[in-house]
């Protein structure tokens, strides 16, 4: 592989690596867009955007 | 000094929150959801610090079906505060007194405040708030939580009653035949229930109301002496304990409200709501309404020549591909050459008939040599003649590299003989030739309209086939690909300005294939159908805004009590038209635990989001012609549950009745184009999030797994049988056989839509990259007629199997933790795993039956399947678990 290719490769494996990280910490998005409070970034699994306890 | 305890208890939406924050100044979320609140709040009084207020849940009355209406019952009956601060909507006074006239029955000090008087005043109604007291036996005071006006007066009334802790004369709700059994059951109760709650014990009581008698602790003896009182009562009514006393409350209600009420004369009788809603919630018309509903959402979306359709073939072809000719300019060639005058349409046709022509006649002169001189005698006789000429190469000038030649004309005598037939150009959806086109002017004016010939006697329609000789070969050859910036204003797209991009960089056709194939290819795809999903949030933000949502989930619940279910649980299939993470969720607002799980194990079978995207993918590569399939979709998911639930209820796991269901139908309104953008916005940016952190990486991986072997050597694109996902796909494929798609491809698309169901969009385009066609949809279309026969059928088995069977891994983790218990979510998986994979295999194997393609095993397998599923449904019901028995604790 010639320096570009490592660079382009390092690049996504960067951003790869950005998107599993913000997976971790944040959890994945959803696209329900019910709850409105998210704004699209939905934490829905977590529970925190809705109220709604046992 | 111990704090003073005020309640603020009321029907959902009536402003007891925006009264809360006005009198503590805490910042609470006001909104329209039911349920917001269903935890207590409490602050302190401004200004009075040793006053709490507490905010109840919203509720329609002190019930047992509600997790709030039990929340709120119990503090209220437990915990007694000093005093009850009712908010009651003043322009819904009707409904909202039905809660009042229980709470008045706790025989706790209240205050009543009329809210939204500046809603009453606006249309011209007024309220006699004194008449109003005398009726209760409580004070009432008018109040406008939302302008702030009277709401500091209410609370010191409510702490003044408090202090005072005295009850008012309570009003005589009901007649008299229920007035003397009220009057046993209270005298029964003596000593055993607080003097205070008595009446409403007795009510309770006389109701039959298990959790409150739990609650209270009443004896079962005592239950079963006064038994004879409420069997009279109901004989001489001629109906149930608790619809007696629910009348009875509307009919007392009604004449308080007939006297403190007075309606302006310039109101009309029946609003525009209630019109609306005689043909929307209509016991026949209402379903066909809502499933033309979703027909109209669908056509727009995906019908051929619908906005959806012209949208995503140029956001997949143009904006995210190769690139696009702006619109209202020339497409008309101005360079010198063969192309010259021509539009880009007919230039590319007309390159499409040249390369035809040349492929078709080199792949006849190979046959041709190697049945002269032996088989695989050409591609040896190739491999030698690049060698010499690899020996003889000179470089003309640095960085020029030898280029072996993939055809060579090696025999000019052979040439000269060979003649290839019927050359056609393919068709990118179908496979089979292009039609002929006619020139004459009945052929030319339906074209103009964008029909289809049916022929007029000359030979168009048919297939566009033609020889190719030696001669036409050689002019075939002098055909180029026509460049697009040649014709009119061209603008490349993001994928070819990334490859170039790359070229510039120098970087390896490895590279730029993981780059451009791989991780954009395939997050390409998914934001391919942006424009699909959009219309689809958009269709229905209108319609949750404009309050046409509440009544699907009314016009449902006729159908739902039919299998034991309340329309409460189509309410999470609603939101699960978005994502089946919120949908799960959502079925918390469920009281019955065996319903909730119910609904849980249905609500994914919706289709979401993201499984939008794989409906749209399919209707426009395999039923581009067929609008109807997407809707068939959304049709065939309800007809799921509603099936699966009578299927589930006659278990003895699910058997029971279904809880009444009360809901409040918000009047129609013209949504905001605002609102609408907004949440439309919300979901679809969270679509595009999706593609960038979920499908991006695991593209990334697939394309590794795919061009690497076990020992991680790279493999050229022949040699992906070697590869990874290859084996992987492989190992599983059989799973997939019956259902037309037994391939590696289908078995690892399939698997990775559990990642996220838009997935099996970008892993399909990615696995199909090495078939014939010249853009992933002809590729996908190619991939599919390659699994047999029957590509329709397999395509649409496959679009089955994936709509049908559990969802994503997020939302089966959110399943798994709702059910509370394991085995629930294992049952879960099971349920929605048999589903999809018993309607594919049906689909498929009865399809290929009717399609003339003989009777197999599979078939039969399928035929019994259905006749079980359909015995499961037909089956006598079972009766529930037992009857439940009045015993303390029990």
């Amino acid at each position: 592989m010639n320096v570009a290719s490592v660079i382009v490769v390092g690049v996504l494996l960067a951003l790869v690596g950005l998107a599993v990280w913000r997976n971790i910490r944040k959890g994945a998005p959803c696209a329900c867009g019910s709850c409105g409070a998210c704004k699209g970034d939905c934490h829905c699994q977590g529970g925190e955007s809705t109220s709604r306890e046992r | 000094m111990a704090n003073i305890k005020i309640a603020l208890a009321g029907n959902p939406n009536c402003g007891k929150t925006t009264l809360f924050n006005d009198l503590t100044g805490s910042d609470q979320y006001v909104g329209n959801w039911p349920g917001v609140t269903v935890e207590k709040k409490d602050g302190r009084l401004k200004g009075a610090h040793d006053v709490v207020i507490q905010d109840l849940p919203g509720i329609y009355s002190l019930s047992p079906y509600s997790l709030e209406e039990v929340v709120a019952r119990n503090y209220l009956v437990n915990e007694k505060p000093d005093a009850i601060l009712n908010i009651v909507d003043g322009s819904n006074l009707e409904r909202n007194l039905y809660l009042t006239t229980q709470l008045l029955e706790l025989g706790l000090p209240m205050v009543v405040a009329v809210n939204m008087m500046d809603v009453v005043k606006r249309n011209g109604d007024k309220i006699d708030a004194t008449r109003l007291s005398k009726s209760l036996g409580c004070p009432v005071v008018e109040i406008s939580a939302l302008k702030g006006e009277g709401t500091r007066e209410a609370a010191e009334l409510a702490l003044a009653e408090a202090k005072k802790g005295v009850k008012g004369e309570r009003p005589h709700v009901f007649t008299g035949s229920v007035e003397h059994a009220l009057a046993h059951i209270e005298e029964s109760l003596h000593g055993k229930v607080e003097n205070a709650t008595s009446r409403w014990a007795a009510i309770k009581v006389f109701e039959r109301d298990k959790k409150a008698i739990e609650t209270l602790g009443v004896p079962a003896d005592i239950i079963s002496h006064v038994e004879d009182h409420i069997t009279d009562c109901e004989k001489e009514m001629d109906d149930d304990a608790e619809s007696i006393i629910t009348t009875q409350r509307y009919n007392y209600i009604q004449g308080i409200v007939g006297t403190v009420l007075t309606r302006s004369s310039r109101r009309a009788s029946t609003s525009l709501s209630d019109k609306i809603d005689k043909f929307v919630t209509h016991r026949i018309l209402a379903l066909p309404i809502f499933i033309l509903s979703l027909c109209v959402m669908w056509w727009l979306a995906v019908a051929e020549k619908g906005p959806g359709t012209i949208l995503t073939d140029w956001a997949n072809d143009g904006f995210l591909g190769d690139g696009w000719h702006l619109p209202f300019t020339t497409h008309a060639c101005k360079v010198d050459g063969k192309y010259k005058d021509m539009e880009f349409e007919d230039a590319q046709g007309e390159f499409a008939k040249q390369d035809a022509s040349k492929s078709k006649w080199e792949e006849t002169y190979k046959e041709s040599y190697n049945a002269k001189n032996g088989e695989g005698s050409y591609d040896k006789a190739l491999e030698a003649f690049n060698e010499k000429a690899k020996a003889e190469f000179k470089p003309e000038k640095e960085g020029d590299e030898f280029e072996a030649s993939e055809f060579e004309v090696l025999d000019e005598a052979l040439a000269k003989t060979v003649v290839a037939k019927d050359v056609f150009v393919e068709d990118e959806e179908t496979g089979e030739p292009v039609a002929k086109e006619c020139d004459c002017e009945k052929c030319s004016k339906k074209r103009e309209a964008g029909e289809e010939c049916d022929g007029c006697g000359c030979g168009c329609g048919e297939p566009d086939k033609w020889d190719v000789d030696y001669a036409a070969y050689q002019k075939a050859k002098e055909w180029e690909e026509p460049d697009p910036s040649q014709f009119g204003v061209w603008v490349p797209g993001i994928g070819a300005l990334l490859g170039d991009g790359l070229d510039k960089l120098g970087v390896g056709e490895t590279v730029k294939s993981l780059v451009v194939d791989g991780a954009w290819g395939g997050v390409a795809t998914v934001l391919g159908f942006v424009p699909v999903i959009t219309i689809v949030f958009l269709f229905l933000a209108f319609l949750e805004d404009c309050g046409y949502m509440a009544r699907v989930a009314f016009i449902m619940d006729r159908i739902f009590r039919k299998f034991g279910l309340s329309g409460k649980s189509f309410i999470p299939m609603i939101v699960g038209k978005g994502c089946g993470v919120p949908a799960v969720m959502a079925a918390r607002t469920i009281e019955s635990e065996r319903d909730r799980r119910m609904t849980i194990i249905l609500s994914t079978f919706i289709p979401c989001g993201a499984k939008t995207v794989i409906i749209a993918m399919f209707a426009a590569i395999f039923f581009r012609e067929m609008w109807y399939v997407a809707p068939l979709m959304d049709v065939i998911g309800i007809a799921i549950i509603v099936l699966g639930g009578i299927a589930l209820k006659k278990s003895r796991f699910f058997a029971g009745e279904a809880a009444p269901f009360v809901m409040e139908l918000p009047a129609y309104h013209m949504p905001t184009f605002g609102g609408i953008f907004h949440h439309t916005w919300n979901r679809v940016k969270g679509y595009m999030l999706k593609a960038g952190v979920i499908i991006f990486p695991a593209c990334v991986f697939l394309w590794f797994i795919m061009h690497f072997d076990w020992h991680f050597n790279l493999l050229a694109d022949e040699a992906i049988e070697q590869s990874m996902l290859h084996d992987m796909g492989s190992w599983i494929a059989w799973f997939f056989a019956p259902l037309g798609f037994g391939s590696w491809q289908g078995a690892a698309a399939s698997v990775s839509a559990e990642i996220a169901k838009e997935q099996a969009t970008a892993t399909l385009g990615l696995v199909a990259a090495n078939m014939d066609g010249a853009s992933t949809a002809a590729q996908i279309s190619n991939l599919f007629a390659s699994f047999g026969d029957f590509p329709k059928l397999a395509a649409m088995s496959f679009m089955l199997f994936n709509l049908f069977v559990p969802p994503c891994m997020v939302a089966i983790a959110t399943t798994f933790r709702e059910m509370g218990a394991a085995k629930w979510g294992w049952f879960a998986i099971a349920f929605q795993l048999f589903v999809g994979y018993a309607l594919a295999l049906s689909v498929y194997q009865i399809g290929v039956l009717i399609a003339g393609g003989g009777f197999g095993v599979w078939t039969a397998v399928a035929i019994l399947v259905d006749l079980w599923v359909l015995w499961t449904i037909f089956r006598p019901a079972r009766k529930a678990n037992g009857e439940l028995k009045l015993e303390n604790g029990k």
